[in-house]
């Protein structure tokens, strides 16, 4: 009988992830390449296109790093190529680690660390199918409903108005549920997010200066990157 | 225009028809490798170890997550919700990257230009994350002594705050709505504002639970605050209490 090392440390599974991770870097660079085109025939420059993909690359990389500690936190319960897979797709850090914590007591173990080291290939088999239909949910809402969603707000539409307030009601919610939350449940949160928010008005003053266009490209990597350093200082002071 | 004659953006059009095949290959992929895998090594779990009232348990946690997040983050990204949702981790990356690239291209949500222009930035972000996560994967072992480190850790905990610090002035611009401006569109979310508030007082002065497990509810929260707000606005949109005037006029 297999036992869960087996499986992790398995060339087929790694073949399997190989080939996922490059299905989705290949759909990525279509819909990049198909939304590039589109941009010019907009008549967004090839410049300012440019600067959106610098830009983005530049912003992936401290959110990256942090699934980088949740990958290094994952591969020590669930081995790397398994983690390195569901941190690449459709998962998030959250549910990640999250899910694969909840389920190692329902087995019968302490921890995933003793999930690891004594759960058979059929225990292990148990977390991965439910780690991989566990957030299927939001697909039953977008494969069906995405297009009607996303016409319903479309303000290309014009109308009578409504869908103007209706689109901006999904970003103002999101701030209503996130801002008081952040800003209450917790001192260093608060702090760390007003650092973020006073560091992104002051570039953006920056950025109004003759010659400090370039810096409208960085204002949001920037400010978080500040922001989250200052977590640093909060925590040593308070 | 009216509904009648109102037709999508070839990319929007391209989006919704390859952007859902795409997912739908993808998804099949997803699911199957653990069924090869286990078939493989013969060791296939019954579907009753799998699927029982302990696993059904922990999974309706993150039913509501699911169905929140389409419902509150597609009409946001619009096209791009394809792509963001297959690559995941949406609010801690994709989002922030749809907003980034709007608010750097000077072109708002929900238009055909917004949509272009996010996937750009949504489609840069997910190869990024693919290499950055391929390398480190690769490196597991030699990078495991620096991600532990106290310091490296405590930044990480707090990069939602930071992200929501460094995009809040992102987010609200927005909400602007390109010819037309939305006149008192706060008024439409108070209620929810003054809910999450007090529940987070409340929480927060009683010490009912740790803010990390309210803030691991958020998916319920949206779930239940987009009706109250959706509907204040409409009533307040009704009366007249919510306007939408040219922007020449506001």
């Amino acid at each position: 009988m297999a036992t869960i090392k087996d499986i992790i440390n398995s060339p087929l599974l790694l073949a399997l992830v190989c080939g996922g991770l490059l299905y989705i870097t290949a759909f990525s660079v279509v819909y990049l390449l198909k939304a590039r085109k589109r941009a010019l025939e907009m008549g967004i420059s090839a410049k300012e296109i440019s600067d959106i993909i610098k830009s983005s690359l530049i912003f992936s990389v401290v959110p990256s790093l942090s699934i980088v500690i949740g990958l290094v936190a994952l591969a020590a319960s669930l081995g790397t190529v398994w983690s390195w897979w569901r941190l690449s797709v459709i998962g998030s850090l959250s549910f990640e680690t999250q899910i694969a914590s909840n389920l190692a007591p329902t087995m019968g173990f302490a921890t995933t660390t003793e999930l690891m080291e004594k759960a058979t290939g059929e225990q292990f088999g148990v977390v991965m199918i439910l780690m991989s239909v566990g957030m299927l949910a939001g697909f039953a809402i977008l494969l069906p409903f995405g297009k009607k969603l996303m016409t319903s707000v479309d303000k290309s539409k014009g109308g009578n108005g409504w869908s103007n307030v209706l689109s901006g009601c999904f970003m103002l919610t999101l701030l209503a549920v996130y801002v008081p939350l952040l800003l209450i449940c917790d001192t260093y949160q608060a702090l760390v997010m007003v650092t973020g928010l006073i560091v992104a008005i002051v570039l953006g003053i920056f950025a109004k200066k003759p010659g400090m266009a370039w810096l409208n490209n960085f204002i949001m990597a920037g400010s978080m990157i500040v922001a989250m350093v200052s977590a640093l200082l909060w925590t040593s002071i308070f | 225009m009216s509904k009648k004659n109102y037709t999508l953006d070839p990319f929007q059009a391209w989006a919704h028809r390859w952007g859902r095949i795409g997912t739908l290959i993808a998804l099949a992929y997803m699911i199957s490798i653990p069924f090869i895998v286990l078939n493989y090594y013969n060791c296939m779990p019954s579907m009753g170890s799998v699927f029982n009232v302990a696993t059904f348990g922990i999974l309706a946690i993150y039913i509501p997550v699911g169905i929140s997040e389409a419902l509150s983050y597609t009409p946001l990204m619009g096209a791009s919700s394809y792509l963001g949702f297959i690559t995941g981790n949406i609010m801690n990356l994709k989002l922030p990257c749809a907003v980034n690239a709007l608010k750097i291209a000077g072109k708002e949500a929900n238009t055909p230009e917004g949509d272009v222009v996010a996937s750009i930035g949504v489609a840069a972000s997910s190869i990024m994350t693919v290499v950055i996560l391929t390398i480190a994967a690769a490196l597991v072992s030699v990078i495991s002594p620096i991600f532990e480190l106290p310091a490296v850790k405590t930044m990480s905990n707090y990069l939602l705050p930071a992200l929501f610090g460094s995009m809040t002035l992102g987010l609200f611009s927005s909400t602007s709505a390109g010819s037309k401006v939305v006149v008192g569109g706060l008024k439409g979310v108070m209620p929810v504002i003054i809910i999450v508030s007090v529940i987070a007082l409340a929480n927060r002065i009683l010490n009912i639970m740790p803010g990390t497990t309210l803030m691991g509810m958020v998916g319920f929260l949206i779930l239940a605050m987009l009706p109250v707000a959706i509907i204040t606005s409409r009533i307040m949109w009704k009366k007249g209490k919510i306007k939408v005037v040219d922007k020449e006029e506001a």
